[in-house]
């Protein structure tokens, strides 16, 4: 999957909204920026909701804009599926009725995902007869990702879709998100203004600003580069790890839970099967360095990495440690002069059970 | 008073509700789609084919009846263009009355279906869009039956109106019992008689009583839609 975009989008009353030249590749990409940066105009472009002014829009080879030529396929034959904030469920229609407004729009041979499976894993069997009015908002997404799904997309876009659900329920969604990814493979371009949500589902990222794009690239890249480090912190930047529920040590109050192959994280106990995929979140300043072991003490993770790079800016320092996977740790520079780090330098990276947010 | 009608007040009862109802019946889809363009189309002209939509609101009936008359009579450009190919007459028909009403009701259906359509949310019309739904699938899945409740006001307005319908009525078809007197002309008739007192009131409160009855029907019909439209 690869999304071509050299276009502007007009405002109006003249000026532009967006002027944007970048190629997505990625199977998931995180879109994420300040309010009014552009990122849905980003979506309505891609989906042909909104027409560019001036420039080209292409998914996979096919021109879908090109002002040049006169090009615009329309909105509905793009086969571009988005989730919107709010779901923008249907009113009149039944829950089965929206997931089914697009399926039926579709010959046989182009359905490529099965209703009952998009209602077992979105968990959507017991709504299938309310109406969109009586749904909890949590629930209406996830309707919505459904419909999305069963139009079968070959490019989905999610505008924000856990924008004006509590914590709680955000918690309830994203897995459900994870599952789409890993499950179906759709290709995802994912909008939000809350970087933490959005690595829980891809470390590649497009960061706009005044409707232009300023950075992409991995976090990792990103948090490397001076210039881009207070940005990521502003939008909550985090360390989000998948993992796998190895274990679990009633008796000490803990939980182990591995990332990729041999690296185990402690948390703090959870009630999920062993076996079950999560999403580990730890904020950057929650972890510790040290140069050696720390004996007589009460965090329960300490893993021995390197030190792959020193990003500091006035206000903040920012190292990043690989202890198999990378981790960014957000220190002082006084502590970085004190324990003399330098890239390549060993480094034990130190946490608490307790600051480690399964998800 | 004596509320049993006579065999002329029922013909003229009847009639009356043929004619209203033909009337909504020609408004129905073309007062729709008018109040529908109106709503969401851009297109040059646009505000010259609104003014035009909402003449017969601000004209005088009886100048609607007589630009009527002179276009739909016997040698009227299409009255006489209909007679020599269907054999139609309109002028001094039912058809002529249930015409004249009808233009007279048009603006009023076309206002009430533009300001439904207006109100529903466009961001519903863009999610069937992305869903695979062609432009007139969504008018057809979407946009109407979100504006259905306006859309059954604008027809009961119509039809109201043209129940009421007299000034482009007697105009256009005139007081002919069984083509052309309905029950507003039957009352304006009957006012002029010496001894058509009785009459009168007769007539006057099976108008009332269908004015009610339609107003009261549709408001049940109005909340039933508007019930399963509703978002929370």
């Amino acid at each position: 999957m690869s999304v071509d975009i050299a276009a502007e989008v007009g405002f109006a009353d003249g000026g532009f909204r967006l002027r944007v030249v970048s190629t997505l590749a990625a199977p998931a990409t995180g879109v994420f920026g300040p309010s009014g940066a552009g990122k849905t105009t980003l979506l309505q472009l891609i989906a042909g909701l909104v027409r560019p002014a001036v420039g080209r829009v292409v998914v996979d080879g096919e021109v879908l804009d090109d002002t040049a030529a006169g090009i615009h396929v329309p909105v509905h034959r793009r086969r571009i599926g988005v989730v919107f904030q709010h779901g923008r469920l249907l009113p009149h229609l039944s829950v089965d009725g929206n997931l089914r407004y697009g399926e039926r729009l579709l010959a046989a041979a182009q359905r490529r995902i099965g209703y009952a499976d998009v209602v077992a894993l979105l968990a959507l069997g017991p709504l299938l007869a309310r109406r969109p009015a009586t749904l909890s908002g949590g629930e209406r997404q996830r309707v919505a990702l459904g419909r999305a799904l069963l139009a079968s997309p070959r490019l989905l876009l999610l505008d924000e879709p856990l924008a004006g659900l509590d914590g709680g329920l955000k918690r309830q969604i994203l897995p459900f998100l994870r599952r789409v990814h890993s499950a179906l493979g759709i290709p995802t371009i994912h909008v939000s203004h809350d970087l933490g949500e959005v690595l829980q589902l891809t470390t590649d990222l497009l960061l706009l600003e005044g409707g232009a794009v300023v950075a992409r690239g991995t976090v990792a890249q990103l948090a490397a580069q001076p210039e881009h480090l207070g940005r990521l912190h502003d939008l909550g930047l985090v360390n989000a790890l998948p993992g796998t529920v190895a274990g679990h040590a009633p008796e000490d109050g803990l939980t182990s839970v591995t990332l990729g192959a041999e690296r185990t994280v402690l948390t703090a106990l959870r009630d999920e099967p062993v076996g079950t995929a999560c999403v580990l979140l730890i904020r950057p300043a929650d972890l510790v360095l040290a140069r050696t072991r720390v004996v007589a003490i009460s965090m329960q993770n300490q893993w021995l990495g390197r030190v792959v790079s020193i990003t500091g800016t006035v206000t903040r320092t920012v190292v990043a440690v690989d202890v198999g996977v990378t981790l960014l740790v957000e220190i002082s520079r006084r502590a970085v002069a004190e324990l003399e780090l330098a890239p390549g330098a060993p480094v034990w990276c130190l946490c608490k059970a307790q600051s480690v947010l399964v998800t | 008073m004596p509320v049993i009608l006579t065999a002329d007040e029922i013909a003229v009862l009847v009639l009356s509700l043929q004619v209203a109802l033909a009337s909504v019946a020609l408004v129905a889809v073309p007062g729709a789609l008018t109040g529908w363009v109106l709503a969401r189309a851009r297109f040059p002209g646009k505000s010259v084919v609104d003014a035009l939509v909402h003449l017969p609101l601000v004209l005088p009936p009886v100048v609607t009846g007589y630009l009527l008359l002179v276009a739909f009579g016997r040698r009227g450009l299409i009255g006489a263009w209909l007679e020599s190919w269907f054999g139609l007459r309109i002028a001094f028909t039912w058809k002529g009355a249930a015409l004249a009403a009808a233009v007279v009701a048009f603006p009023l259906m076309v206002r009430a279906v533009r300001v439904a359509v207006e109100m529903t949310d466009r961001g519903l019309e863009d999610a069937a869009r992305t869903l695979g739904a062609s432009p007139l699938r969504v008018l057809g899945t979407v946009t109407l039956p979100l504006a259905a409740p306006g859309i059954l006001a604008g027809l009961m307005l119509a039809f109201a109106r043209a129940l009421g319908e007299f000034g482009a009525t007697i105009t256009l078809a005139g007081n002919i019992p069984g083509e052309s007197r309905t029950l507003p002309v039957a009352i304006y008739a009957q006012s002029q008689v010496a001894d058509g007192d009785d009459a009168v009131r007769r007539l006057v409160l099976i108008s009332l009583a269908i004015s009610l009855l339609a107003l009261i029907g549709s408001e049940w019909v109005a909340r039933r839609l508007a019930r399963r439209v509703e978002t929370a």
